[in-house]
């Protein structure tokens, strides 16, 4: 036990850890993380298999990573349990009383005789350092008066405070690690999913994307409701940075997209010979919709594409999910007898000439005039509960960051003595940071108890 | 008067005051230096108005592209050398840093950096953009002064120039630690948990902040308490403004990830 304390209460330790630390964090950013099989050994060939065995390629929860992270938090719980004592101690502990030789030896420090009684030199003393916002504890016996004044004593465990602060940010992801549950639901308007792990749902009432007058996408608006029991208990807009929390269950507006496999099209069919013809029809993918008339029978649409484009090997292919170059393949039917077959883009009504079943050009025309396809909304469900005690933790580093660098403490310890009738000041000082500032304020206390005797 | 003519102003000021303080430093003349600074700060009145403009014009923060992280970085850095004005003048700090903010500048003008306001994508429609950015790259500023103050360390030659950098470099870690954490770590967490429901996902940005941050701890710990001091703090210094650079630039194009505006 004592040899696993001297272990982890080293400094040294903690300055190998965090070189350790970092030179692995580093190798994480070098090797992508998380990605197939196939990608490693494209990249590393044969070095794919030892990376995967070492983990390098899930490394930030790969169990090694993690030892360094404890290992660390051990040291940091450690150090802090071995040094806190003394350090508590001197910022709140009671006055020690020295003898003012030990005094002279310090830095700061400054010796003189006041023609006062010894309790007035005293009062006097205490009062002029309360003024300076100095806590004076007192000590006193048989003509000897012994002042130990502190202030800003909380800066002296500014370091143990961040450390406390990293330890409950260490907690908080090990806690998010283990309980955390996140899911992604896809949701098109009107649409109720389960929430995995709640006891409620949640309904997409609403789904908007804005864009700007220049083009790109402004904001996805989803108007969600909470469902408990059949009933409607909660509803808001969920924006990106602005998730709705239900219940320890927040919901992210992650992703959105359109059904493009089920849109609802609008055709206009037109003869070429006949320009007074027009019929309007309209179809999902799959569909064939059976038309009264002596020259065309049926039509149906066999594919749909949001973004048209020619792929590899001539293959159509859409480029993306937006609407940017939507298009229908379309077959037409005069009984047994195609007349129509082809592509037509709403972008581009001219350019969808259709062809005969003989490979002529068609007698028919077919126009591609609406595409409607229901948008879905992607909300991420999460619930992290160690969420807060990151918060906690943040809180406490940036506190005792504050202390440990802006609130150096200062202590001053005075002692008076009887002495031929007089009292002999002694007073020394000490601070952890701005000696400059401290030394003047330190020389104007004392310049201040003298004038006045 | 537009953004870009206050911008190429603040460029010219900036410019002259790195010729001014260089000419202080080869023919040393002292009050040659405070002019150096005397110029640096109207320059940095130019660049702080170019700012403004732009944060007019665009709508938003002006730091969500490359060229507007560069110019509010390089307005950081000058921010940094009038802090330490007094103190960095004894120790000669002005013209090495007026080097570095000259060097952001002209990167930031150069025809490498688009400089069209585009409009923010939902993302990063947030008032955590002002918050997070601009506590961070100030840190950087300081981190910036800590790298300076650290390379004339090592070139400097008597011991009372040596202390002067030793402690300016450490005090530029004081004030550049702190604001980092905040800003990087701390307000990044903020950010990213209410914008991607993850406070924190190994993302190559993150992982090199924390990099830098354990870099500049690791300086802090083996000075505060193993007393190190002089060459090997001023060695890790360096390395952690290095990171620090790496992950502010490097991460952009050499990795890829969760974090690719700017």
């Amino acid at each position: 036990m004592r040899s696993f304390t001297k272990f982890f209460s080293s400094v040294r330790l903690a300055i190998i850890l965090l070189i350790l630390i970092t030179l692995a964090s580093v190798l994480g950013t070098l090797i992508p993380q998380g990605r197939s099989a196939a990608e490693y050994t494209a990249r590393y060939g044969s070095l794919s298999g030892f990376f995967t065995t070492l983990q390098l390629t899930r490394l930030y929860r790969s169990p090694w990573y993690l030892g360094l992270l404890v290992l660390f938090a051990l040291n940091i719980v450690v150090c802090s349990l071995t040094r806190i004592g003394a350090k508590w101690r001197k910022a709140f502990g009671p006055a020690e009383p020295v003898d003012a030789q030990s005094l002279m030896t310090s830095k700061v420090k400054n010796r003189f005789r006041l023609s006062l009684a010894l309790g007035e030199a005293g009062d006097r003393v205490t009062r002029l350092l309360r003024a300076r916002r100095y806590r004076v504890s007192r000590d006193g016996s048989g003509g000897r008066v012994f002042l130990l004044a502190r202030k800003k004593r909380l800066g002296g465990l500014g370091s143990d405070v961040v450390h406390l602060g990293l330890l409950v940010i260490l907690a908080g992801g090990l806690i998010s690690g283990l309980a955390g549950r996140r899911s992604d639901l896809a949701l098109r308007e009107g649409e109720t999913a389960a929430v995995p792990g709640a006891a409620f749902s949640v309904r997409l009432d609403k789904f908007e994307t804005e864009y700007y007058p220049q083009g790109g996408v402004k904001d996805w608006k989803s108007t969600v409701s909470v469902i408990e029991n059949g009933a409607a208990v909660a509803s808001r807009v969920v924006e990106v940075n602005h998730p709705l929390t239900h219940r320890g269950v927040s919901f992210y507006q992650t992703s959105y997209g359109y059904d493009w496999d089920a849109p609802r099209l609008g055709l206009e069919v037109r003869k070429r010979a006949d320009a007074s013809f027009m019929r309007p029809v309209t179809l999902k993918p799959g569909e064939t919709v059976a038309i009264d008339d002596p020259d065309l029978s049926r039509i149906s649409v066999r594919g749909f594409v949001p973004d048209f484009v020619i792929g590899e090997g001539s293959q159509v292919q859409s480029r993306s999910n937006e609407p940017r170059n939507p298009a229908a393949l379309v077959e037409a039917w005069k009984g047994e007898e195609r007349v129509f077959a082809g592509w037509v883009f709403a972008k581009y009504p001219d350019f969808g000439e259709g062809h005969t079943g003989a490979g002529a050009p068609s007698p028919l025309a077919v126009v591609l005039k609406t595409y409607d396809a229901a948008p879905y909304s992607v909300l991420q469900a999460a619930r992290d509960p160690g969420a807060n005690f990151i918060w906690l933790g943040s809180l406490l580093v940036t506190a005792g960051l504050f202390l440990a660098f802006y609130w150096p403490p200062r202590e001053v310890r005075v002692v008076l003595e009887e002495a031929q009738g007089r009292v002999e000041v002694t007073a020394a000082g000490r601070a952890a940071k701005g000696r400059d500032a401290f030394q003047a304020e330190f020389d104007g206390i004392f310049e201040e108890v003298r004038r006045a005797s | 008067m537009t953004e870009s003519t206050l911008f190429t102003a603040a460029f010219a000021f900036y410019i002259v005051a790195l010729v001014v303080y260089f000419a202080a430093l080869f023919a040393r003349r002292e009050r040659w230096d405070r002019a150096g600074l005397v110029l640096a700060a109207i320059g940095l009145g130019f660049h702080t108005a170019a700012l403004v403009f732009r944060t007019g014009s665009s709508g938003h923060a002006p730091f969500t592209n490359m060229y507007e992280s560069l110019s509010f970085l390089s307005w950081a850095v000058v921010v940094a050398l009038l802090v330490f004005g007094r103190k960095s003048r004894v120790a000669r700090l002005g013209p090495y840093l007026m080097l570095i903010v000259v060097a952001l500048v002209a990167l930031a003008s150069s025809p490498l950096m688009p400089k069209d306001a585009t409009p923010l994508v939902p993302a990063l429609q947030s008032y955590w953009l002002w918050l997070h950015v601009s506590v961070t790259l100030l840190g950087e500023a300081f981190f910036a002064v800590a790298f300076v103050a650290s390379l004339l360390y090592l070139a400097a030659s008597t011991e009372e120039k040596k202390e002067r950098l030793d402690a300016l470099a450490y005090r530029a870690v004081a004030v550049g630690f702190p604001l980092f954490t905040l800003g990087g770590l701390i307000f990044g967490m903020v950010w990213a948990y209410r914008a991607w429901g993850s406070y924190w996902s190994w993302d190559p940005k993150e992982v090199w902040s924390l990099i830098t941050w354990f870099v500049f701890a690791l300086y802090l710990h083996t000075r505060i308490v193993m007393g190190w001091k002089g060459r090997r703090s001023a060695w890790i210094a360096i390395a952690g403004f290095l990171a620090a650079l790496f992950t502010y630039f490097g991460v952009n194009y050499l990795l890829a990830g969760l974090h690719s505006y700017a």
